[in-house]
């Protein structure tokens, strides 16, 4: 898969710090984007590619670990990694346990912060990777009518044609049509992918797959 | 302004006052009889001597005017002396001794006090920045992580293939920078906490007040307040003590941002400015738009041990007012308009008055402000300023 450059953002309000860490991690070949505060960062809009956050816990106005909070709420994901000068060990609990990378105490080692940026890079790519995955899942998914998503369901619980034809009172003939349909359209070449695309979509929860099924039988399918 | 005008010239005149006193105690003693008992009067020389001489100044003066007494007596003996004027002199005699003991007393203990209140401004200065600990350290962590961080971003750049010399260079001049902005502020808070006496010396009213905002640049920006400076460029230069000035204007700033933090952000504004009030001299002014002060607090604001501060001590201005007074300046506060408080303080340009610095030492007595002249032109003045959108 072709990626974009990845690209770390620093938010720190010291103009010293930031320009410092703009050269460090140029030096090491990426590209960065700095911010002297957590509302200029929020309102730049970001080019899609993987990222990773370098945060100075101590900012003015939002802090750093409020600032980890308001972005969870606004479901932006990057990993974060955090700088601190005098932060505390409930400081940094309260950090890691909300999911940042590392929290780094300043003045620290550069090898940690690299070593950090690049756990934080990685992070970002896997779940990039994962993410356009299953919306790729969810758009095929979409294609699909509404019997077909009925069929899709039965197949994936391990029900036969013959159970699933009995349930919805068409023919087994039919059952079979819809089924190398969905299969077509899913793009999945054996029963053990059609599964698997249905836990992902099952896992992503909002896709609400089963709870439609019961709640709505005839209504067409609903939010992706 | 006019009282402290009238002090400055009188305590520059007296040396003047005595000597022409001296003179006609001298005259009148030698052309009068023994009898008389002119000499007493060298007493007033003594005592006028007290407020201008320290202690050694006194003793000389006091024996200057004994062997004046003694030296009329001679001119005048050709007169058979009579046992009375013998006995006046002797008494003259006694009471100049008794009064030069005196001062010197008193001398001595304006000495103490002085020097107890020099280290009780020390104790508060250094409280002050006990206070401030965290963010000190703050501020001398930020640059030193610049450095390190700059120092091994170097590195990289001469490590690569090819070496890039212009990043590296830009992280060595960054790197100096940074080791100056960390070594100013280690040498501020030195000076401040050093604890050495008071010395007199010439220095620019703007650049106290630029090397004391250095000490709280991180709570101005902890706190997002807009800070401006006006200085004007012709304030001439003053005499005092440098240190002293800072904790004045420390203490002013710290007040102001404490105030500050109960508005809301938006509106937290910070003005210091500098100015030549007048021809005698400059005034100093730190406005904010903070919580302001009432109008009964006003009044007890600079007396000891009054605060509105729930963990405050209540000495910070009070000290703040015995340095700007021992310089021989006048500190006041106002309210703002619409809103907060200005703090402003006069010191005087006048080269004569470094004499009055440290003879006078601190003073805590609780006078009332008169409201001079120059805090009229100061409102007008900055107001307009601080309203300026």
């Amino acid at each position: 898969m072709k990626e974009e450059k990845p690209i770390v953002f620093v938010v720190d309000d010291d103009a010293s710090v930031r320009e410092a860490l703009d050269s460090l991690i140029r030096s090491i070949k990426l590209n960065v984007l700095t911010f002297s505060t957590a509302e200029e960062f929020l309102h730049f809009k970001r080019p899609d590619a993987p990222g990773c956050l370098v945060l100075d816990v101590r900012l003015p106005g939002l802090n750093g670990l409020e600032f980890q909070h308001e972005l969870a709420k606004s479901k932006i994901v990057l990993p974060i990694v955090f700088i601190s000068a005098h932060g505390d060990i409930l400081m940094s609990v309260r950090a890691i346990k909300a999911g940042a990378v590392d929290f780094l105490a300043k003045p620290f080692r550069h090898q940690d912060l690299v070593d950090a940026i690049h756990v934080g890079i990685d992070q970002d790519r896997v779940r990039r990777r994962t993410e356009t995955i299953l919306l790729e899942i969810k758009d095929r998914f979409a294609l699909l009518t509404t019997r077909e998503r009925q069929v899709m369901l039965e197949v994936i619980k391990g029900r036969l044609n013959k159970q699933i034809a009995a349930k919805f009172r068409i023919s087994e003939f039919t059952v079979k049509v819809h089924r190398a349909h969905l299969m077509h359209k899913m793009k999945a070449k054996t029963l053990v992918d059609l599964v698997r695309m249905g836990d992902d979509l099952q896992a992503q929860g909002d896709v609400g797959v089963g709870h439609w099924h019961r709640a709505q039988p005839n209504s067409n399918f609903v939010r992706l | 302004m006019v009282s402290q005008d009238f002090r400055v010239t009188a305590v520059w005149a007296l040396p003047f006052a005595a000597i022409a006193l001296a003179t006609t105690v001298f005259i009148a003693d030698t052309i009068t009889e023994l009898e008389i008992a002119c000499p007493v009067f060298y007493t007033a020389v003594v005592l006028i001597a007290a407020r201008f001489c320290k202690k050694r100044g006194v003793v000389f003066v006091g024996l200057a005017c004994i062997t004046l007494t003694l030296l009329s007596d001679l001119l005048t003996i050709e007169v058979a002396p009579s046992q009375a004027g013998v006995i006046n002199t002797c008494i003259s005699l006694a009471a100049i001794a008794a009064t030069t003991y005196l001062a010197l007393k008193i001398e001595v203990e304006k000495e103490a006090t002085y020097e107890a209140r020099s280290q009780l401004a020390h104790v508060a200065r250094v409280t002050t920045l006990g206070g401030m600990t965290a963010n000190i350290a703050h501020e001398v962590n930020q640059p030193l992580t610049a450095v390190l961080i700059n120092g091994n971003a170097c590195l990289h750049w001469l490590d690569a293939e090819p070496p890039d010399l212009n990043e590296a260079r830009k992280n060595i001049t960054n790197i100096v920078r940074d080791t100056n902005r960390a070594s100013q502020i280690v040498v501020q808070i030195r000076d401040l906490t050093k604890g050495q006496p008071p010395v007199s010396e010439w220095l620019r009213v703007n650049e106290i007040i630029l090397a004391t905002t250095v000490l709280i640049d991180r709570e101005i920006r902890q706190n997002q307040i807009s800070i401006q400076t006006q200085l004007s460029d012709n304030v001439p230069p003053i005499n005092g003590d440098r240190v002293q000035l800072q904790q004045v204007l420390l203490n002013l700033l710290l007040n102001s941002i404490e105030s500050l933090r109960s508005v809301a952000v938006g509106s937290r504004r910070l003005v210091i400015a500098s100015a030549k009030s007048n021809s005698k001299s400059v005034l100093i002014s730190v406005h904010d738009t903070g919580k302001g002060i009432s109008s009964s607090d006003l009044d007890c604001l600079f007396d000891p041990f009054y605060t509105t501060k729930s963990d405050g001590m209540g000495i910070g201005l009070t000290i703040s007012r015995s340095i700007v007074e021992s310089h021989g300046g006048r500190i006041w506060a106002t309210p703002n308009s619409p809103r907060g408080a200005v703090f402003q303080f006069t010191l005087p340009i006048d080269v004569r008055s470094d004499r009055s610095i440290n003879k006078n030492g601190f003073r805590w007595e609780n006078s009332s402000h008169k409201i001079g002249q120059d805090r009229a032109i100061a409102d007008v003045h900055l107001n307009s300023q601080l309203n300026a959108p």
